[in-house]
């Protein structure tokens, strides 16, 4: 079961010793989903870490094998189930680029548009799920939980208002999208936004300076330029790492290259370079939204017909590759198809699979309560890592 | 401690400076209203496009079923939870039997979205708790009834489909008109790649 | 009566009041939490605050089944929340509440309270080592290394108001502030208010302090085998502990019972003012988050304790230039 190559042991000297193994098992409250992690620890120390994955397996690349291009997307936001949005857009684009489908502009802005909304909602549920861990249940994590959770659900309303679901949406389809923008939406999108950018004001007086918050997480988890590359991190983990590469600058999709934006990167390798990273994001996402909403075209939001039939969109025999800039890296997905209405072969690229191949590497040496610093700091979406 | 390096006192005073904004944050929300919602007391208002509840439509002016059997839902659900038998019959078809199953169901609307009809919708609730599964194994009369119990979305198959792809001039006027302006040569283009289909 | 028979009276009578303080302000705390987190807490178990919440806890609680590990040290397992809640239950008895009403007000009233509030440790040793666990025995690991840490700047936080007092019991602690409560003595006063609420915060596991909880790594620390009655007596002795330090800070340094009005409003004062302490302690709960062990013990060895120790002196030093009264 122990994979010996990663399991990198740190000799600490300490005579005379006891080695506990803990699990911190499925069942966990900071597991982060299910995530089992078998711990040796010397006292509070973390000498080894060995990562069981898999408990959330649901075989969703041999069910996109039978299901359609028209079923599929709704099955796709399942993967990363909190940034349900950009999944669905990694599958419908490589679909896309396989069959060479056209996306009409009004519907690469209404896709850039909600993948951002949804990377300031998970980055929302990021920051409170990571501060729950940290400050437990019944204390300051949960205070900034609520807060991220009240702000996330302004951000839901929309989507609700928008296509009726408020997690798992269903949004896109072979060829743009498949719901338009209500009447009045735009307005409540930019007084959301402008609320929430007020609130994330409020989040960042609360921690930023916070020598309690500074102190777990400055220095812990350190990742080195060069182990990030090694490894295979992307999304916020390798920006945070001194590496400036984002898919959305790298490789422009859906008109992200008419939006003026920054990428944010940081030197530091450590949790709280992470958090500087995603904080902001979150800005620079209301900014791309904002300039969605006021360069919005007219015109169809889809180059096909409205879904009518299940086997309607029939792709030609080829493979290609598509990915997106996810929350919490790149999320692709390779698709093989053969001419028919069903891929004949899927595979998802989980941001959150590579970016767990860290957790061996930068854990052993660090305490235990810094373990679950370093795994929120990480920010893994189960459905993305077992699919 | 976290340390900026300004010293002793520089570090105690970033220190009182930081507890005391966070603090300040909390005492702020003090003040503030909650936000909650006490449901069910207080009923939560549904947007127009809530994906609820599943059920089935008479026609408004007949008052006959609208579900003609076609078993296009029972094709494109992706967990597969509808069952409908075909009745032929020499004006229309009927559906003989008409099973939902509504615990495994997705609520992703493709089933809604293709139904030529409009037969199935979703409604704007989800009262859906049942104490027994087998309560959530929706048949014909229970989906009948449950579309004469709660308000409809506005989502039905021909307002979906006429979304995605806007519709000829000559089908814009009927019904609610798409909220995205279409040029009519834009249409005909769909039209056109549609019977090419 | 005889004085035995009255004290024994008066220590049930106290007993039951402290519980049902508890219970209470537990609801309080809920309450404030929750506002604080844009939300209601408790509502439905008595509309529309809540106040039969604390009973329906507690009656849970108590017919919920009593689990023991089969591996746990069955002795040590069961024992441990009686000796957990003894001594927080028992501080109570040197307090007291108004001028000669209290159980005991022994004239070495601060040092009984200090020495005995610190016996907790070993039941919650016993605890985590009984619990046959691993994340319980850690925690209990911890908290070993943390409430001794703590329990030394803790006395000698508490000892200043002694010194400036020129005794150690408590009513007559509370008359030397008749003129100036020892919160406002210029700067000593503050400081060690701040210094007592720190080392109370850290002595209670209380966040930013709590990593012997830790809800979110070890779930409930040395708690997480205890169910039924048995958790409910930790739960009680844990609240107690932080309302008893709240008591004591309000009599050390907020004037106790004193305030304006007839003598009989003195307890209603009291009882605010360690209320007080205690929405403050509650307030910097829901706001920060917690820090790891070995950073609290730094805090402990490396700041508090070296400022506790220099404004001890200092008040010494004050003390002997004013007078044997202070200021």
């Amino acid at each position: 079961m122990a994979d010996v190559e990663a399991r990198h042991v740190i000799e600490l000297g300490y005579g005379g010793n006891e080695r506990l193994i803990m699990n911190m098992g499925p069942q966990h409250p900071s597991a982060h989903g299910v995530f089992r992690a078998i711990l040796t620890l010397e006292g509070e120390t973390v000498v080894a870490v060995d990562a069981v994955i898999g408990y959330l397996h649901r075989c969703h690349e041999k069910l996109a094998e039978t299901l359609t291009y028209v079923q599929y997307p709704s099955i796709a936001s399942k993967t990363d189930y909190v940034s349900a949005m950009t999944a669905e857009l990694a599958y419908v684009s490589a679909v896309e680029k396989v069959g060479t489908v056209e996306v009409p502009k009004r519907a690469q802005y209404l896709r850039v548009l909600v993948a951002e909304l949804q990377r300031v909602a998970s980055h929302c549920l990021w920051l409170g799920t990571w501060c729950l861990d940290m400050g437990g249940a019944l204390g300051g994590g949960a205070t900034v939980f609520l807060y991220c959770i009240r702000e996330r659900e302004l951000i839901l309303d929309l989507f609700e208002a928008l296509t009726g679901a408020r997690l798992l949406y269903g949004f896109h389809q072979i060829g743009g999208t498949r719901y338009d923008l209500p009447a009045g939406w735009t307005q409540t999108c930019r007084e959301t936004v402008d609320f929430i950018e007020g609130r994330i004001d409020e989040y960042e007086a609360m921690l930023e300076d916070n020598p309690f918050f500074l102190v777990r997480t400055q220095g812990v988890g350190v990742v080195s330029r060069e182990l990030a590359q090694d490894v295979g991190l992307s999304g916020p983990l390798i920006r945070a790492s001194g590496v400036g590469y984002d898919v959305r600058r790298a490789e422009p999709y859906s008109s992200y290259e008419d939006f003026d934006f920054v990428i944010p990167v940081e030197l530091a390798g450590d949790c709280y370079a992470r958090y500087r990273v995603r904080m902001q994001e979150f800005r620079q996402s209301i900014r791309i939204v904002r300039q969605v909403l006021d360069g919005l075209p007219e015109g169809p939001i889809s180059s096909r017909p409205g879904v009518k039939s299940v086997g309607q969109v029939r792709i030609s025999k080829g493979e290609g590759y598509g990915r997106v800039e996810g929350a919490r890296g790149e999320v692709g997905c390779y698709v093989v198809a053969d001419g028919g209405p069903k891929p004949y072969r899927l595979k998802w690229r989980g941001a959150s699979f590579s970016n767990l191949a860290i957790l061996p590497h930068i854990i052993p040496g660090h305490k235990v309560a810094d373990v679950v610093a370093i795994m929120g700091s990480v920010d893994p979406v189960f459905g993305e890592v077992d699919r | 401690m976290a340390s900026n390096g300004h010293g002793f006192w520089g570090d105690l005073g970033q220190l009182t400076r930081a507890v005391g904004r966070a603090m300040g944050v909390t005492l702020r929300n003090l003040g503030r209203k909650p936000v909650t919602v006490m449901y069910p007391d207080a009923p939560r208002p549904y947007p127009d496009r809530f994906r609820g509840v599943l059920a089935l439509t008479y026609d408004r002016e007949t008052g006959e079923e609208n579900c003609i059997g076609c078993r296009l839902c029972e094709y494109i659900c992706p967990p597969q939870v509808i069952k409908v038998e075909m009745l032929k019959a020499e004006k229309r078809n009927w559906a003989k039997t008409f099973t939902l199953e509504l615990y495994a169901c997705e609520f992703c609307e493709l089933c809604v979205q293709v139904c030529p009809t409009d037969a199935i919708i979703m409604m704007k609730s989800f009262d859906l708790a049942t104490a027994d599964r087998r309560e959530m194994l929706l048949d014909k009369d229970r989906l009948h009834a449950i579309g004469l119990t709660f308000e409809p979305s506005w989502a039905t198959g021909n307002k979906l489909r006429d979304m995605q792809a806007p519709p000829k001039p000559a089908k814009a006027a009927a019904g609610k008109a798409p909220p995205v302006g279409a040029t009519p040569a834009a249409g005909a283009e769909e039209k056109a790649k549609e019977t090419a289909e | 009566m005889p004085p035995l028979a009255y004290q024994a009276l008066a220590g049930f009578i106290l007993l039951n009041a402290v519980i049902g303080m508890v219970a209470y302000v537990t609801l309080l705390e809920r309450k404030f939490a929750a506002r604080m987190q844009s939300r209601i807490g408790p509502y439905y178990v008595g509309r529309p605050h809540g106040w039969l919440q604390p009973i329906a806890d507690a009656l849970k609680l108590m017919i919920k089944e009593d689990v023991v590990p089969a591996l746990a040290d069955r002795w040590v397992f069961n024992l441990a929340p009686l000796v957990f809640l003894i001594p927080c239950v028992l501080i109570f008895a040197t307090i007291p509440f108004a001028p000669g009403l209290g159980v005991a007000d022994l004239n070495i009233g601060v040092l009984f309270f200090l020495a005995v509030s610190s016996l907790e440790i070993v039941g919650l040793f016993m605890g985590g080592w009984g619990s046959n666990n691993k994340y319980a025995l850690l925690s209990a690991m911890r908290a070993v290394n943390q409430i001794i840490s703590y329990d030394l700047p803790f006395v000698f936080a508490a000892l200043i108001p002694v010194l400036l007092a020129g005794s150690m019991q408590m009513s007559v602690i509370v008359a030397a502030q008749q003129g100036l409560w020892f919160v406002a003595y210029p700067v000593i006063g503050q400081l060690a208010f701040l210094a007592y609420v720190v080392a109370t915060l850290a002595a209670e596991n209380r966040v930013p302090f709590d990593i012997l909880e830790a809800e979110s790594e070890l779930v409930a620390g040395f708690r997480v085998e205890y169910s039924g009655m048995k958790f409910a007596l930790i739960q009680l002795a844990e609240y107690a502990h932080v309302l008893g330090t709240s008591f004591l800070g309000a009599l050390l340094f907020l004037g106790g019972w004193l305030g304006p009005g007839p003598a009989w409003l003195g307890p209603v004062w009291f009882l605010l003012k360690a209320l007080l302490i205690f929405l403050l302690v509650t307030w910097v709960r829901w706001s920060f988050v917690r820090i790891r062990v070995d950073q609290i013990l730094a805090i402990s060895w490396k700041l508090l304790l070296p400022a506790t120790i220099v404004l001890l002196l200092a008040t010494a030093f004050v003390v002997a230039a004013g007078g044997p009264r202070g200021i």
